[in-house]
């Protein structure tokens, strides 16, 4: 851990110029955005890495997160975004609406196929009027439009003004408020304030206590206070080494 | 041929991957008749959020917001009634239906699938290559939103049935007024000419928004700027607050239709020199683009325009072509009906 590998850190504001949903948790009907944006999806966003239109085979069923980010994990990284202030919610509801004339809400589907409603009323179950396997009906917990965030973008990457997040590609503004050089400190006992994602923290280090945020793909730590060497960006600290997926990667 | 313009901007042909082509329309969204924009059902006052009237005004006030979902949807709606008409609707290899919106079964085929995107459960997944916003009216939601008894009087032409119940129908709702204008950037990323004439066709010629559109919610949109671009531009919200401040006073409903386009192409002139952008058409392109739209989804070329588009997409319909030769004929009395019991 003697070099660094981002010779400077940005510290940027994501302002949520429209509500933004990510489905990080699920209570009953109702889908809940966590107060953060996680790295990943930043990662995404900014176009560092290309991720296709159309999702077909084994993409469906699997992220290609490692993968992906293996081709820039040495030029750029991200932090997962900390609110700035108190997160503020809205709640919306949702349904799924056809295109037929006639339809009817079924158990979790919009049937559209009028001619099995006979069938469906003698008790049979015609497949048109079988439960979806994705919601149809429900609650979005969503950050509400004018929430602030930030975070640290390490690497000499430029940056785009805006950004789409979340399933609705919400349009958010990116802000670069300060550029920093990266120093390296010696191996200590430090506390950090920045979110971390857990997949990309070092193995070297020394965890003594954190707040734990638990969404996917991998959770959140807040507070972290470690002992290891570190980077010092401005005022600001966070453990050395960070990198993607550089928890998984030292395990194999 | 102004669409010509934009070619660098434009795809030669639908691609998996994303190449940095931004394509950016304002629209300008005028309601023509009562129109109700609601998030929570019926009951629930209209969608409205307090936000920055200006720029440089920092006066907090309430305005109108369309959402997103309330403008793609209807606008899908409208080149899906086209494909359904001229049979470029695939039928779904899982159930054998027809390409629906929001039930199991979209064809991943069609036109509508490969451009507004599907999430199917398993299967697969296309996202979206248009990417709208919430629009914003101009004025403050208090100068145009209206309130509406509602009393539904029995077929004997009273209050009362026969019985000599009271009607329960009897309610206020809030509606927006006709002549109002709300101010949206849509986004389109990595679309062909074609595709780009589809998209513009939808959102000129779909006419009704929001709740119980078939009695209200008549809107008339108009394309006030085309831009072509390596990066995103500004939101809506900050086109909107721009024009505000363009605008000057006094602002009172109704607003002057020629008035707040005249500000707010005023605004946009300022976006040609934004980091990234390459093209803006003017006026005269934004003209002969839209009659070449217009010419292109017309009754005598409509059929021949729609399906080379559909056609476009014939080297991505990864399923063997004879599995899918019924296009088009979806559910008919032929298809049996699988009944599980
Ligand atoms: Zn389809």
């Amino acid at each position: 851990m003697s070099t660094i590998p981002f010779s400077q850190a940005k510290l940027i504001e994501l302002n949520c110029l429209e509500p933004v949903f990510f489905a990080s948790r699920e209570l009953s009907d109702t889908y809940y955005t966590e107060g953060l944006l996680g790295n990943y999806a930043l990662t995404y966003a900014l176009g560092w890495v290309n991720s296709p239109y159309r999702l077909q085979g084994q993409a469906t069923g699997r992220p290609t997160y490692k993968e992906d980010f293996q081709t820039i994990a040495q030029s750029c990284y991200i932090l997962p975004a900390s609110p700035i202030g108190r997160v503020t919610f809205r709640f919306e509801r949702f349904n799924a609406l056809s295109d037929a004339y006639w339809y009817t809400m079924t158990n979790n589907r919009v049937a559209t196929a009028r001619e099995d409603l006979p069938l469906q009323r003698q008790g049979k179950k015609p497949s048109s009027f079988r439960a979806s396997n994705f919601p149809q009906t429900g609650r979005l917990r969503m950050i509400e439009r004018g929430n602030k965030f930030q975070t640290l973008v390490f690497g000499n990457q430029q940056l785009p003004d805006y950004i789409r997040l979340g399933k609705f590609a919400s349009k958010v503004k990116v802000n670069v408020l300060k550029e920093f050089p990266v120093t390296l400190l010696p191996p200590g006992e430090y506390q950090s304030q920045f979110y971390l994602n857990v997949a990309d923290l070092p193995t070297q280090i020394e965890v003594f206590a954190f707040d734990l945020i638990s969404i996917p793909p991998a959770p959140i730590l807040k507070n972290l206070h470690f002992r290891g060497a570190a980077w010092q960006i401005g005022e600001m600290i966070v453990p050395a080494g960070l990198h993607y997926c550089g928890r998984e990667n030292r395990n194999e | 041929m102004s669409i010509q313009k934009l070619s660098p901007v434009l795809a030669t042909t639908y691609e998996n991957f994303p190449k940095g082509r931004f394509i950016t329309l304002i629209v300008i969204r005028t309601t023509q008749s009562e129109t109700i924009f609601r998030t929570e059902g019926s009951g629930e006052s209209m969608c409205n959020e307090f936000v920055q009237a200006g720029v440089t005004n920092d006066n907090i006030i309430q305005r109108l917001v369309m959402t997103k979902r309330k403008q793609v949807a209807p606008e899908r709606r409208y080149g899906r009634e086209h494909l359904r008409a001229h049979d470029l609707l695939f039928t779904n290899i899982k159930d054998n239906s027809i390409c629906s919106l929001n039930t199991n079964a979209p064809c991943e085929m069609c036109v509508d699938c490969f451009l507004y995107g599907f999430a199917a459960g398993g299967g697969g997944a296309q996202k979206s290559r248009i990417w709208t916003e919430d629009a914003f009216s101009i004025l403050p939601a208090t100068d145009v939103v209206g309130d509406r008894t509602i009393n539904a009087i029995y077929e004997n032409g009273t209050m009362r049935d026969e019985k000599g119940n009271a009607s329960t129908a009897l309610n206020t709702s809030e509606y927006i007024k006709p002549g109002v204008h709300f101010l949206d950037v849509v986004t389109l990323k990595d679309v062909t000419t074609d595709e780009l004439r589809y998209i513009i066709g939808n959102i000129l010629f779909t006419s009704r928004y929001g709740a119980v559109s078939s009695r209200v919610g008549r809107m008339e949109n108009q394309i006030l700027g085309i831009f072509g671009s390596i990066t995103e531009l500004p939101s809506s919200l900050e086109l909107v607050q721009a024009t505000y401040d363009a605008l000057g006073e006094p602002l009172e409903h109704p607003l002057n239709i020629n008035r707040v386009i005249t500000a707010t192409k005023q605004v946009i002139t300022n976006w040609q020199n934004r980091r990234g952008v390459s093209v803006q058409l003017s006026d005269e392109e934004l003209t002969n683009l839209i009659s070449d739209v217009e010419t292109h989804w017309s009754e005598a070329e409509r059929d021949t325009f729609l399906k080379r588009l559909s056609q476009s997409y014939e080297p991505f319909r990864q399923v063997a072509p004879d599995k899918n030769k019924g296009k088009g004929k979806g559910k008919n009395k032929n298809t049996p009906v699988e009944v599980e019991n």
